[in-house]
């Protein structure tokens, strides 16, 4: 199979300035955007902050949860759901107690400890007070200590505890039954403690993550040196293999598709993260490789084809190498989809950035690369046929 | 089938056979990160400015000691910052002797006179080294915590090359508080002289000194958890610290409560020796990280051992107990950063991962093999010997997989397949172009070559970047990366050329190839 029987005649170059005013009004509306939401979704890596993961074994509602946050004064925290199921992120960047405005991590944990309490229903309180375990909040090493405390033989203990946590591992992360635990094999007397002095709470914490300030800031200065640093690393690079005038064409088409990536995660109001960078950063070494391709190509064409004029020569470029551009990108663009449509929440931010970048990369390799070298047509072949 | 050919196939089998051994069995070899496995995840820096004082602080006892043994008249040797030190109200005539002084034993100071005025400052290499040590004898310290807790597996890591931070991993851990808790203690034990108290709360200790207090005192919150609330004032200097101590240990009180017991050394028993027999039915406190544990009325002079009672419950004597074992640390810790993941979002994370890999391979698969059929076939041979690899040497390396390194592989077998893109599309041009299929193929890998190095290299060149800035999981998704796309240089231009060579290299005449 091929997409083109023959080698395409498209005419790129004449329409490079449509190409140039699409990307202008997509990288214009993202700095609206930008100005309208008062910046970016600061995921806590960069902000600082708490997020909490919980999951439920009921329906809830965005609402129900934020009713829980109100009196604790978190009202305004983010909450999202995660995909369709009974599982949210719950997001707060600063302490909302204004007595503690100094912002250390001790503050946070607090704050953390406040959302897990304002989760608990009533009768979940009552029985924590009552000196009883959650067994779907009470990690393996306390849950084998409870089990030790009430008398149980330590291998009985250890065994329960690692069967209890087994059970969390499937399915939701709830234990919504103590029977399930008896089909697990657990002993009669391990069970008759668990149904006396242990209880299933209605929700579980999937993961608690605290950023302090201080990191956040660190952190927004690492990811700008690193997009900068990894942008000069390839301008030196095609500089070196190719001329000056490749490797700036290079990096402005790839700045292209770095703007045009946070311009997407502006419009779908993506959380930026240390995933996001990644995605960016991976987006920058990636969509230049088209780019090589092309470059390469066109090197020897100005060889052989030195009478006619620069347009023919990067048009003939494109088309001869486009089969191989469209493909390569297409490839990595089915699996970053799979990442995006099967790998789950965690890690669809990035899988959205790349999604955007390659696409992007591919459509910027055809009309900006090469309409970049045009541009400068005139210093660009003085250079060529000396 | 020519030689050459012989020992390619000798490398490839080699290669496969070298990664398999590596990888078996995958359960044992390939180390799950703490996003997939579950566990507690800190970064904490060590406050090593405050290491410096405390050094510093020694240095100011030591000068008023050497002062008044050398019979130096001076009015006041304090410390004005972390690496300062100010002496006032010293003689003129005196110059001569404390130049020679600070000449002989305070080498690491630099030193001005200025008036009646001295000031020492910490040379900033010395200053260096004491901050560097503090972060080495911490990291060493909460070594020590973590295994006598009995974490399976902990990472414990300066996090960068230097620097202050320290990076704690502790796998299969989700109870952060009490983990925290021991980890932070900077297990500062004190024994000190009680010079007034219990009061009410700050102000009211303070009213006794006008509001001043002097400069040998200090202020010591009782521990609410141990004893009545309460402010006590306290002399400076400790009579022995932690560093007296020999053992600890759990025992119980005469009422059989959980206490903690200790005992001295012989350094420690000679001064707490002298200092109880000379102050018998004064009040005492004993001070755990600047909070007063239990206070008591000195009855006997005591030597060897003795017990800090106080309304303990097992667990707290047992971490008591353990933070004294394992040392105090060099300075106190503060936390960066903290991340917790229970189990069951890393078994779902797992779940996703594994699907996402699957969809991806069969996407790319089904893709390539119908847009180039019969070479089709030898770039999802070389695509499955990449992902061996790429497994392979992650497992040689202990490399941890987290789940953005997962993606990195995901997203690596999107692009190894673009090497043979690359070399296929030159094979079919050269074929269009009128040449032989073995020559074809010739020009195509050979043509190719330089293309793929130069676009793969960029990418590793961002990776590597990525790699400096990211930290954890984002580290393991550049390695991934980098990993695959070396191995892709690999399979795609050496294997995918052997499988051409013995597919077609035995044919007399070949006239058409499926590509």
């Amino acid at each position: 199979m091929n997409i083109f029987k023959t080698e395409p005649t498209f005419k790129f170059l004449n329409k490079r300035y449509y190409a140039f005013g699409l990307s202008a009004l997509i990288i214009l509306a993202g700095v609206a955007t930008y100005f309208v939401r008062g910046g970016f979704n600061m995921g806590i890596d960069f902000s600082g902050g708490t997020m909490v993961e919980v999951g439920f074994n009921r329906h809830v509602e965005i609402s129900d949860l934020r009713m829980a946050l109100v009196p604790t004064g978190m009202g305004d925290a983010q909450i999202t759901r995660i995909g369709g199921e009974q599982k949210f992120f719950i997001k707060t960047m600063n302490v909302s107690d204004q007595a503690m405005k100094s912002e250390t991590m001790d503050d946070h944990e607090v704050v953390a400890r406040k959302i897990e309490n304002a989760l608990m229903s009533p009768e979940e309180k009552a029985q924590t007070a009552a000196g009883k375990i959650d067994l779907n909040n009470t990690a393996i090493g306390e849950i084998a200590s409870f089990l030790r405390s009430k008398g149980l033989p330590d291998t009985d203990c250890q065994e329960a505890a690692q069967q209890i946590i087994d059970a969390r591992k499937t399915g939701t992360g709830i234990i919504a039954d103590l029977a399930l635990l008896e089909a697990r094999g657990l002993k009669h007397k391990v069970m008759s403690v668990l149904r006396e002095s242990a209880f299933l709470g209605k929700y579980t914490m999937l993961s608690v993550e605290i950023v302090g300030p201080q990191v956040g800031k660190d952190l927004q200065k690492k990811a700008t040196m690193a997009c900068i640093g990894a942008l000069i690393g390839m301008l030196l690079y095609i500089a070196f293999r190719f001329q000056f005038l490749y490797g700036l064409s290079g990096i402005l088409t790839l700045a292209h598709d770095v703007l045009i990536s946070l311009a997407f995660i502006l419009f779908f109001n993506i959380e930026m993260s240390l995933q996001t960078i990644a995605a960016i950063l991976t987006i920058v070494g990636y969509s230049i490789n088209d780019t090589i391709v092309i470059f390469d190509r066109l090197r020897d064409n100005l060889k052989t084809m030195k009478k006619d004029n620069l347009e023919a020569i990067l048009d003939k470029t494109l088309n001869q190498t486009l089969g191989r551009t469209i493909f390569t990108s297409f490839t990595v663009l089915l699996t970053v989809l799979s990442l995006f449509l099967f790998a789950g929440e965690v890690i669809r931010p990035f899988a959205f950035t790349m999604l955007v970048g390659v696409i992007s990369g591919s459509y910027s390799t055809i009309y900006q690369s090469c309409g970049w070298l045009q541009v400068w047509e005139k210093s660009f072949l003085k250079r060529k046929k000396r | 089938m020519n030689k050459s050919l012989t020992w390619k196939i000798g490398l490839v089998v080699a290669v496969i056979v070298l990664s398999i051994v590596m990888l078996v069995p995958p359960k044992d070899k390939i180390n799950l990160g703490l996003d997939l496995k579950g566990g507690m995840h800190l970064i904490l820096q060590v406050q090593t400015e405050q290491a410096v004082a405390i050094q510093t602080d020694n240095n100011v006892n030591q000068l008023r000691n050497t002062f008044k043994e050398g019979s130096i008249k001076f009015d006041k040797v304090l410390r004005k910052a972390h690496n300062r030190i100010e002496i006032s109200g010293t003689q003129y005539d005196d110059e001569r002797k404390i130049r020679d002084i600070l000449d002989d034993d305070y080498r690491d100071w630099t030193y001005s006179f200025g008036g009646n005025l001295i000031s020492l400052t910490l040379r900033p290499n010395i200053e260096n080294q004491l901050r560097d040590q503090a972060v080495e004898q911490a990291l060493e310290t909460i070594r020590n915590r973590v295994d006598e807790f009995g974490v399976a597996e902990p990472t414990i890591q300066r996090e960068g090359l230097s620097g202050d931070k320290l990076l704690v991993d502790l796998p299969g851990v989700d109870n952060p508080d009490r983990v925290k808790s021991l980890i932070k203690s900077t297990a500062m034990l004190e024994f000190k002289e009680v010079v007034a108290g219990p009061f009410l709360n700050e102000e009211a200790a303070l009213t006794q000194y006008k509001g001043v207090l002097p400069e040998d005192l200090m202020l010591v919150k009782a521990n609410p958890r141990r004893m009545d609330k309460g402010v006590y004032v306290m002399k400076l200097a400790s009579v022995v610290t932690g560093k007296d101590l020999k053992r600890a240990h759990r025992t119980q009180d005469e009422y059989g409560a959980p206490a903690v017991g200790f005992s001295f050394n012989n350094q420690g028993a000679d001064k707490f020796y002298r200092f109880t027999s000379a102050s018998i039915g004064k009040l005492m406190a004993i001070v755990l990280d600047d909070r007063a544990e239990s206070v008591a009325t000195i009855q006997d002079a005591i030597s060897n051992d003795g017990i800090i009672h106080g309304r303990f419950t097992v667990q707290e004597v047992d971490d008591i107990v353990l933070v004294l074992k394992s040392g105090a640390l060099p300075a106190p810790l503060k936390y960066l950063e903290e991340r917790t993941i229970g189990p069951s979002l890393g078994a779902d994370s797992i779940r996703k991962g594994l699907l996402a890999a699957i969809g991806g391979l069969v996407l790319v698969v089904f893709f390539m093999l119908l847009y180039y059929r019969g070479a089709g076939i030898n770039s999802v041979l070389a695509l499955i010997l990449n992902m061996l690899i790429l497994m392979g040497i992650m497992a040689y390396f202990k490399a941890t997989l987290s789940m953005p390194g997962i993606a990195g592989i995901i997203l690596s077998i999107g692009m190894a397949v673009d090497a043979n893109v690359l070399i296929f599309e030159r094979i079919r041009e050269e074929l269009a172009a009128g040449k032989s299929p073995k020559s074809a193929i010739d020009a195509g890998f050979k043509k190719a070559f330089i293309t793929i190095f130069d676009s793969n290299l960029t990418t590793v060149i961002s990776a590597v970047f990525l790699f400096q800035f990211g930290t954890g999981p984002i580290k393991g998704f550049a390695v991934t990366l980098i990993i695959g796309i070396v191995a892709s240089m690999f399979t795609a231009i050496f294997v995918s050329r052997v499988i051409f060579d013995l597919t077609y290299g035995r044919r007399k005449k070949l006239t058409r190839i499926s590509i």
